[in-house]
């Protein structure tokens, strides 16, 4: 879905009294689409994102499960960790930061990130394709606007910004992923391989 | 929708608090958290049925009309019932096919030359079709099973596992005593938590299969860093048992993992759970899959982060004792038998539910919410 040109202020989207204009979306989706490009080159879970506070991207992830061996890396929470990691070296409150932080991701968060995004407290999400099997944000649970007074606050989420790349690039990911396949090399290295 | 109803711990009934656990272990009860469809009443759809006009001709027009509509997924209804309107001219009604769907609403009801075109049937012996509620899911549980054949005759395959859960007849006094060990560490691991002034929530990741206790953890959620929750701490422990994981926990000595044996021979299986297979989801490099086949006991509910991490890690069981507020194993939802989901996991709660609710309330000042089956 491409947004309609016009001028900033008109383009500007707001979520939890938080804003965003479309050039800096576009801008910073762009990043998070080369990083997914990146992880499906390398054989990995094609899902970048990105978190920006005040301009500057403050963290960053892709999907680490195969390298920790531990099933809730996804890359949300790999980019919480660096945030946090951010705050600690700038001697930053991480609640103030996380309150006006955007996070910019592929694919739409799980339902496990979409409640840590809750519990941090991050009040908008800007995503690229739907994610039918584990979405947090409407396709299998609406967690992100869910009415959950003790899990953190509720998220806007800005959808469908370069969607049909995002799927693409899950299609192939999965289709080298199906079991049936012969084995590749790339999916070999999976493991090992960041 | 589920009936949902505060209840206070049972602790506080008696308003003492008595945090001593009870040797008989008769305070506690592992209750089981089933999925909505198998706990809640039968739900009903429309379908047509015939008025048979020759009883003697009924054997031949059920294999005629089977012939026609094979009622795939609809095995647990049976063909044919006695009429219940005994003023009625015939006795028999047979079961033809389900009327299309358009939420509670059917258009109006098909003919028979509709339903049944002719060359394929012999009309003469059969009535106008008619619409009836029959039950759109096989019965799980007697109750279900008396509700549904009220509205058509059904089959009914009592599923033992289901039906001895909800008695309470699943786990022996010998299981009970192991489940009470287990809770037990987490609770004391949830107070060497507190302590250290981290919220009073512990757990532990046993394999059933060895009775071994894998990892012991306690939340370690503090401002740097807020999603390290019990059962997140126990996940990441798991996966430095395996020799990789992503934290540090030597600031929490409370938080252990049991040295790495050999996993790739499982010792023969002494699982708590009789009639279970084990088997392991391989990864690529031969382990298992993160926490496939193991128990997870957590003094308190699961938020949906964690729920759904143990979803994300396979786990195979999971033990808590208390209910939370927006608890996503029963209170909020049930993300552990969440139907579009790729992995599902048996629950039960209750498990020393007194002492765990006390935990909760020392640090949330708080009553103790609980959703009744
Ligand atoms: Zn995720
Ligand atoms: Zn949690």
């Amino acid at each position: 879905m491409e947004a309609p040109t016009g001028t900033e202020e008109e383009e500007e989207e707001r979520g939890n009294g938080f804003s965003v204009s479309a050039e800096e979306r576009d801008r910073w989706i762009d990043r998070a689409m080369h990083m997914a490009q990146e992880a499906l080159e390398s054989g990995e879970v094609p899902v970048g994102c990105l978190m920006v506070y005040n301009n500057q991207m403050v963290g960053m992830g892709r999907n680490e499960v195969n390298e920790t061996k531990n099933a809730t890396r996804h890359a949300e929470m790999v980019a919480i960790d660096q945030v946090l990691n951010w705050c600690l070296r700038r001697s930053k409150n991480p609640a103030e930061v996380f309150q006006r932080t955007v996070l910019y991701v592929t694919v739409e968060p799980c339902i496990m990130c979409a409640a840590a995004l809750r519990i941090m407290r991050i009040p908008l999400v800007v995503y690229g394709c739907q994610n039918e099997r584990f979405g947090g944000c409407g396709s299998v649970l609406n967690i992100s606007s869910d009415d959950l007074p003790n899990t953190g606050t509720a998220f806007q989420c800005i959808p469908g910004h370069r969607a049909k790349e995002a799927v693409e690039m899950l299609k192939t990911f999965y289709k080298q992923e199906n079991p049936n396949a012969p084995q590749s090399k790339v999916r070999k290295l999976n493991g090992h391989k960041r | 929708m589920k009936k949902m109803e505060q209840v206070h711990c049972p602790g506080d009934q008696h308003g003492e608090g008595n945090l001593v656990p009870d040797p008989e272990l008769s305070s506690w009860e592992a209750l089981p958290v089933l999925p909505d469809h198998q706990t809640q009443g039968v739900e009903l759809v429309w379908a047509y049925a015939i008025p048979v006009l020759d009883k003697k001709k009924t054997s031949r027009l059920v294999k005629e009309v089977s012939a026609i509509y094979p009622l795939v997924g609809q095995g647990h209804l049976k063909r044919v019932r006695a009429c219940p309107d005994k003023t009625s001219p015939h006795a028999l009604e047979i079961l033809l096919c389900l009327a299309s769907q358009g939420g509670d609403t059917v258009e109006g009801v098909r003919p028979l030359s509709e339903l049944l075109p002719s060359g394929q049937i012999d009309w003469s012996d059969l009535g106008e079709p008619y619409l009836v509620h029959v039950p759109a899911h096989p019965p799980f549980t007697r109750a279900q099973f008396e509700e549904a054949k009220l509205h058509w005759p059904t089959v009914f395959h009592e599923n033992k596992h289901i039906s001895n859960a909800l008695q309470g007849l699943l786990f022996s006094k010998e299981d009970k005593a192991k489940m009470q060990i287990y809770m037990e560490k987490a609770i004391h691991t949830a107070r060497q938590g507190a302590e250290r002034g981290m919220k009073a929530v512990g757990a532990v990741v046993v394999d059933p299969a060895t009775e071994v206790v894998l990892a012991v953890g306690h939340d370690c959620s503090n401002a740097s860093n807020p999603l390290l929750h019990a059962t997140m701490v126990c996940i990441d422990l798991i996966a430095q048992r395996q020799g990789r994981g992503a934290y540090s926990f030597n600031a929490y000595p409370a938080c252990t993992i049991s040295p790495s044996g050999d996993r790739a021979i499982p010792l023969p299986a002494k699982s708590i759970q009789p009639g279970v297979v084990r088997k392991y989801e391989s990864r690529q490099d031969g382990l298992p899959y993160i926490c496939t086949g193991y128990d997870l006991y957590v003094t308190s509910e699961p938020c949906v982060m964690c729920a759904m991490a143990l979803v994300h890690s396979r786990i195979q069981r999971v033990f808590y004792g208390a209910s939370s507020p927006d608890g996503a194993l029963g209170t909020r939802y049930k993300i552990h038998s969440k139907e579009d989901l790729n992995h599902h996991f048996e629950v039960f709660r209750g498990i020393l539910g007194t002492e765990c609710c006390s935990l909760d309330q020392k640090k949330q000042g708080q009553q103790c919410v609980s959703s009744q089956l």
